[in-house]
């Protein structure tokens, strides 16, 4: 069990959780990279076999970064602003064992991002995604979208911005499963706590096995 | 029905869609279709080239599924194999299309190409080149006059204006 400012987090029978507690949308804070990064290595070391990850409150996973502090960003900055968000998120992928994102609300822009290098995503019936970048002129969640989706769905998210609701999001593959709010928690520990029983390395070689497969292919 | 917002390219599909005209929508970035269309990759001019585009578009396992499978198909079936990204009755189509050019065209128009440049080039890289390619557009984007307009509108709850610098 540990935490911070705006991160807590705790096991329980080899099931890791993570909350984002950062209220009132869960942007991601410095606090909350530190604190996943501390969780995944705390769990590692208690045997933890499979991880939760999920938003407090009831109205977002993770709405990605904060743009009031985007806003400051210099030509200087802008470089390490980049660099820790691709950390927390080669963190998670590199991870050896499955992190299961429990989206409980809002899940855009770099929020969306954090979703994606998910392994598995469920959601509740409230879940919501943007790839919102592009409506303030940026772009953000490109890389993962165009990997997890056939290029035509990529391109439709991430070219309008547009919300894409819990039944929609099932329909496309983007969540594994929907429930009602109340269940999601126990949704996503059922699927971790299934992971979390088969054996440690198997999971991790195949966890490995779909990021690699995910590389484009050699030229013969 | 083709139309253009941002330099995006979306095609409205009513009636049959084959061949040659299903080569040429499949070249747009966004595709919607009216319930009554069908689809087919008869006639195409490359089929080679055809099948490497839904292999794009689509995955393996649904491209394989249009190229080798069932000869025609309808706008139920290219919406859940993902031809198509939405499907609403005839009537109501074209200002559907209208709809999503507008959208198109109120969002900020430096980030759209370089979108959908960095979705063609994700597919073709590693993910560590594909993610350098995306902090390249980032950091150029971040400095657009644009992208301090929509940051600054969405704290006065406004709406944005863009001038495309």
């Amino acid at each position: 069990m540990g935490g911070n400012a705006q991160t807590r987090w705790w096991a329980d029978a080899r099931v890791g959780y993570i909350v984002i507690d950062n209220p009132p949308m869960n942007v991601l804070s410095d606090e909350n990279r530190r604190g996943i990064r501390d969780a995944l290595d705390e769990f590692r070391a208690d045997g933890v076999g499979a991880v939760v990850l999920t938003g407090a409150g009831d109205r977002a996973f993770c709405a990605g970064a904060d743009l009031g502090e985007e806003k400051h960003l210099t030509d200087e900055t802008v470089g390490k602003f980049l660099a820790r968000g691709e950390q927390t998120f080669r963190i998670i992928r590199d991870y050896d064992r499955p992190v299961i994102g429990a989206i409980n609300g809002w899940a855009m822009g770099g929020g969306l991002v954090l979703a994606l290098w998910c392994d598995v995503r469920v959601g509740s019936t409230a879940a919501r995604l943007g790839a919102v970048g592009v409506k303030v002129g940026l772009m953000a969640s490109n890389v993962q979208l165009s990997r997890l989706f056939p290029e035509g769905r990529a391109r439709d998210m991430l070219l309008t911005g547009r919300t894409v609701e819990a039944d929609e999001a099932y329909r496309l593959g983007l969540l594994s499963s929907v429930v009602a709010p109340e269940r999601l928690m126990g949704e996503a520990t059922a699927w971790a706590r299934g992971m979390a029983d088969r054996p440690h390395e198997l999971m991790a070689a195949a966890k490995r096995a779909v990021n690699l497969a995910l590389e484009p292919a050699v030229p013969r | 029905m083709r139309v253009e917002s941002a330099g995006i390219s979306i095609v409205a599909i009513d009636g049959a869609c084959t061949g040659a005209d299903f080569e040429r929508a499949l070249e747009a970035d966004i595709r919607v279709a009216a319930d009554g269309a069908t689809f087919s990759a008869d006639g195409a001019r490359d089929l080679a080239a055809c099948a490497h585009r839904l292999t794009r578009l689509l995955g393996e396992a649904r491209a394989k599924e249009i190229v080798l499978g069932p000869r025609r198909f309808d706008a139920a079936t290219a919406l859940r194999l993902g031809i198509v990204t939405r499907v609403v009755p005839a009537a109501e189509l074209a200002a559907t299309a209208a709809a999503l050019v507008e959208r198109l065209a109120a969002l900020p128009p430096l980030a759209l190409p370089a979108i959908r440049d960095a979705v063609r080039a994700a597919r073709d890289l590693t993910p560590d080149a594909a993610l350098a390619v995306e902090h390249a557009h980032f950091r150029r984007l971040i400095a657009t006059r644009d992208h301090k307009a929509a940051v600054a509108a969405f704290f006065e709850r406004r709406p944005a204006v863009f001038t495309g610098d």
